[in-house]
């Protein structure tokens, strides 16, 4: 779906990414090793999305034409994740991948000792007339900002019992778009309602914006 | 005669041994294990706890090591269990102690039982558990001679009852002469709760003995009587209407206990009777497990001085908390089955020799029956059984790992020993090394879990070492999974108890509540805390409800109701009472029965009924209904409802059903996956999956306080979301079957529902056309309006309403931007 904020042209895909005007391609929280830092304190779940997410973002960057991918914070999970075969798994990707990758960093990112290489971390990207940042709180008041941090979930009722409980982009005050989790071993969280919120999901495989009054 | 060292103590009170307890005494001392069964009230705990004391006696040393482990289910009987067990001690042997050790205990008091156990230790199944992860245990009860569990038909049923299996078979491997006593109250199979206990066939069951202490302690079981039987409601759950007679009994004794079913009906009753004498207010409480212990110790010292007149409570009151017994024992609405309801009755008339009375409060017609009915099973004996399960993996997972922490153990030992326990004596192999993997590698998926650590073989023996783990594993250890509770306070702090958090997050700030019988407005919602303040206008306010309210009817009570509506029996003033209604049911269709099954079709503007009765619970209803529904395959959507005695189906066309169609749409055959088909099981599965990834491991809990080791954020994951990741990367992890197992046999009771097939199966059919609702299809027809969709219906419903929007998005109108 194109979206137009402030007058920025963007296209919210459904596969939870975000395709800006020169072709990058946004995503973010993919949380990268978080099944392996579970398992280092114990508990048995087991390790398969890594790999599984790398190779859908390859798929999509390559589907919609990317000319690179910004990945707007919270790509590993925490320093216990990375283990030597997931940053291989990293490395081949990168190499295996034809478009440059850029890291926007994130709150978990920044407890790593270090950064993996080929992933130029940053703290704040601009491009488009577009702030890229990871915590929503560092949006601009000024120009459209692309955010990510919160997982937000949408809840949508219809006033009787039961709910559907879905993974949406947010976009707040008109400014601030904040994505969906890209990974799949992530949860969310549902978010207050606040004035002038527009809700976006897709339920099918397409993007469609749920009126104010679905949600909870 | 008492054994002799016993004699002073009952010299002094003035007291002679019962038989039972002389029995008890000399099995004992035989050497024998046993359960003991007793009404509350009348010394079973004496019983058993002198045998270990007199053996102490009888020897020229008095013991200085832990001799006994008593094992209570409720951390709130300790206190009550400690005073019970030191009374006779300070007469016979004051050196000789007892102390209680639970989640409660004081942190000094704990590491002073660390270093050295008292004669008698008072736990719960979690602080055993606790106990067997320190290296030392073994060593510090070389000494134990018994273990007495408490309460034991408490346990039976549910996964600490075999956690406490468990444990028991650890303390059998150490010590094979321990003798295992279990005491419990009335159920229909004790000769099964012993082997439990014991284990089906080790050296304790060898040498066993029950004891029953049939004193035939006499129990009258009374039915409040509408006044007005054609003005009284034929259905409904409420039913405040009796309350004014409820008053009169109420005048006639000292002290009176309410029992109602479900903790909304606490509050509601509580409300009707204030309302009725509102200058009683101070001498009439409310007692629910949701309310804060200090409000609870109130209320139950308030019933021991006698400053409150009545109290209403649910199954809060049931345990035998020994405060002093009261007058007279009400129930309010279905009894639900016949051992609970002796349970409730035994609160009055607490003492050998005096008669339990209870008196029934209808709320609708056809409870009267049950009335009549609960009384005929009570006087035959006819006692519902208390099911053990059936090997609970997650309990055995983290049992396992209990055990590694303690003493690293040998697996082919160790599986000699789970398999002595009942509940997993036919423990396959497969399920064995399964859970030997997930405690060490992950699962069968070996590269799936490339940092996994939790127990690892030693020598030949699985041990776990990392300092970490194991103080993780012990702050988790049992099986009561947290619910999503909401702590319910005033601003200045004080709390009023807990309520589910999908309750309050109903209510928007400036809304009513009624809680522990006070109305209430919600001021906020914050971080599991909500904050509350005295509602200004005495306004009706929503009444907290729970879940987990639906407990169905019994079988044993469902066939003794079926006996009376076929006018078995003596003459009742109950079925007197009902016949008015009986007899329409009787004219316009027939009453239904366990015999044959009774059918009615009817026509309406709506389109055609269909109403069932094969009285057998309303969860065995509720699956046949939505298997029934699913198998007619019609076109249009059918309306299920369902209550205790059976359950409908509503449509616009195609229920008129021969008896050929109706036996085929009930068959036996094709049942789980038809169910599987229909329920959405994989989505309560997911929701019964908290439970068993809390038990196993999989999650960790948060700790109250911000006790929370460091990094415990980074570990947090939803159960929905693990199931997801197991389902996909690990399908054949055999917690999730088990989550699917569970729930079935949660929702609907799966074992009865299966038999309940096979048995309609058998009886003949009886079709009638109704030209007016009878008086038992009424009820069911009229909750065709509240019936709320299964949750699948409703995810259907609410993506189709996404579809829509998607295909109206599709024809590219710009999204409306809906603004409030």
């Amino acid at each position: 779906m194109n979206l137009e904020i402030a007058g920025r042209p963007i296209t919210l895909l459904p596969e939870k990414a975000i395709l800006l005007e020169d072709g990058t391609l946004v995503v973010a929280d993919l949380h990268l090793g978080k099944a392996t830092a579970f398992q280092a304190r114990g508990l048995a779940i087991p390790e398969g999305d890594s790999a599984a997410d790398l190779q859908r973002l390859a798929h999509l960057a390559a589907a919609c034409g990317a000319t690179r991918i910004l990945v707007n914070g919270d790509l590993f999970h925490s320093p216990a994740g990375l283990t030597p075969a997931i940053e291989n798994l990293l490395t081949n990707w990168l190499e295996d991948l034809p478009i440059p990758v850029q890291l926007v960093l994130g709150n978990h990112d920044s407890k790593l000792p270090r950064i993996p290489h080929g992933l130029h971390p940053t703290g704040m990207v601009e491009c488009c007339g577009i702030r890229i940042v990871h915590d929503p709180a560092e949006a601009s008041h000024e120009i459209p900002s692309i955010t990510a941090h919160w997982h937000p979930f949408a809840r949508i009722t219809d006033g009787k019992r039961t709910a559907l409980r879905l993974p949406c982009f947010l976009l707040r005050h008109g400014l601030n778009l904040v994505l969906p989790a890209f990974g799949t071993f992530t949860g969310g969280q549902i978010l207050a309602v606040e004035e002038d919120d527009r809700y976006f999901v897709a339920p099918a495989g397409k993007i469609i914006e749920v009126p104010l009054d679905l949600i909870r | 005669m008492p054994a002799d060292p016993l004699k002073p103590f009952f010299a002094a009170r003035g007291w002679k041994p019962a038989a039972f307890q002389k029995q008890t005494w000399k099995a004992y001392r035989e050497g024998k294990s046993g359960l003991l069964h007793a009404p509350t009230g009348h010394g079973k705990t004496l019983a058993v706890w002198l045998g270990p004391v007199a053996e102490a006696l009888s020897k020229k040393q008095l013991p200085d090591s832990c001799a006994v482990l008593w094992l209570t289910p409720l951390r709130a009987l300790a206190q009550d269990t400690l005073r019970a067990l030191r009374e006779p001690l300070e007469m016979l042997a004051p050196t000789l102690k007892v102390e209680a050790r639970t989640g409660d205990t004081p942190a000094a008091l704990r590491a002073r039982l660390r270093k050295k156990l008292p004669f008698a230790l008072v736990t719960t199944p979690e602080s055993l558990s606790l106990m067997l992860t320190h290296p030392d245990t073994r060593e510090k009860l070389s000494a134990l001679r018994a273990v007495v569990v408490d309460e034991w038909h408490e346990l039976l049923g549910s996964k600490r009852g075999v956690q406490t299996e468990l444990c028991l078979a650890r303390l059998r491997t150490w010590f094979p002469d321990l003798r295992l006593w279990g005491l419990s109250a009335t159920l229909g199979n004790l000769d099964q709760a012993r082997e439990v206990l014991l284990g089906p066939d080790t050296a304790a069951s060898r040498n066993a003995v029950t004891i029953s202490a049939d004193l035939k302690k006499s129990i009258v079981i009374d039915t409040i009587i509408p006044h007005e039987i054609d003005r009284f409601p034929w259905s409904g759950h409420i039913g405040t209407r009796l309350a004014g007679q409820v008053w009169q009994e109420i005048d006639t004794a000292r002290t009176t206990l309410i029992f109602t079913n479900t903790r909304s009906q606490t509050e509601i009753w509580f409300q009707a009777l204030a309302e009725l004498r509102p200058d009683w207010r101070d001498r009439l409480a409310v007692h629910h497990g949701s309310l804060d212990r200090d409000e609870r110790e109130r209320v139950e010292a308030g019933l021991r001085d006698g400053s409150l007149r009545c109290v209403v409570c649910t199954s809060s009151l049931d345990l035998g908390v020994d405060f002093s017994p009261v007058d007279q024992v009400l129930q309010v609405g279905s009894p639900k089955g016949i051992a609970r309801l002796l349970q409730r009755a035994g609160r009055s008339g607490h003492q050998p020799g005096k008669t339990s009375r209870v008196l029934g409060v209808p709320t609708h017609a056809m409870e009267l029956v049950e009335f009549a009915a609960v009384r005929d099973a009570a006087l035959a004996r006819h006692l519902e059984a208390r099911l053990p399960l059936q090997k609970p993996l997650d309990v055995l997972v983290q049992h396992l790992v209990t055990c590694a922490i303690g003493e690293p153990f040998e697996p082919e030992e160790m599986l000699q020993e789970i398999r002595s326990s009942y509940s997993f004596r036919d423990l396959t192999a497969e399920e064995w090394h399964w859970c030997l993997g997930f405690i060490s590698t992950g699962g069968q998926a070996l590269a799936a879990y490339p940092r996994y650590r939790k127990a690892h073989l030693e020598n030949g023996r699985y041990t776990v070492t990392d300092k970490g783990l194991i103080q993780q594993h012990r702050m988790s250890i049992g099986t009561i999974s947290g619910e999503h509770n909401v702590s319910l306070r005033f601003a200045n702090g004080h709390t009023l108890g807990t309520v589910e958090e999908s309750f309050i997050s109903r209510i928007r700030p400036g809304g009513n509540l009624v809680f522990a019988g006070r109305h209430l407005e919600l001021v906020r919602l914050h971080l599991r805390v909500a904050t509350v303040k005295p509602a200004t206008k005495n306004n009706k306010g929503q009444v907290a409800i729970w879940g987990g309210s639906k407990m169905p009817l019994s079988t044993e009570l469902a066939h003794a109701m079926a006996a009376r509506l076929r006018g078995e029996g003596k003459p009742a003033p109950e079925m007197t009472a009902v016949e008015p209604i009986l007899e329409i049911q009787r004219r316009w269709s027939a009453l239904p029965d366990d015999r044959t099954l009774l059918v009615e079709h009817a026509r309406s503007r709506e389109g055609e009924h269909l109403f069932i009765y094969p009285m057998a619970g309303r969860l065995v209803h509720e699956g046949l209904g939505a298997l029934m529904a699913y198998r007619l395959q019609l076109p249009d959507s059918v309306i299920v409802t369902q209550n205790d005695y059976g359950f409908s189906l509503t449509a616009r066309r195609g229920l008129h059903l021969d008896e050929p169609i109706l036996r085929r749409l009930l068959t036996p055959e094709n049942l789980l996956d038809d169910l599987i088909a229909c329920l959405n099981t994989a989505e309560l599965a997911r929701r019964q999956f908290r439970e068993v990834a809390r038990v196993s491991g999989l999650i960790l809990q948060a700790l109250p306080g911000g006790r929370n080791t460091r990094g415990f954020r980074e570990v947090q994951s939803s159960s929905r979301l693990l199931f997801e990741v197991l389902e996909r990367y690990d399908p054949g992890n055999l917690l999730l079957q088990q989550s699917q197992r569970e729930i079935l046999e949660k929702q609907l009771e799966y074992g009865r529902l299966k038999s309940s097939l096979d048995d309609i199966g058998q009886r003949p059919f009886h079709l009638m056309e109704i030209e007016h609702l009878s008086p038992m299809a009424f009820p069911l027809w009229a909750d065709r309006l509240s019936a709320t969709m299964n949750a699948s219906d409703a995810a259907t419903r609410l993506e189709s309403k996404l579809e829509e929007l998607t295909r109206a998005a599709a024809t590219e109108s710009p999204p409306r931007h809906s603004s409030r």
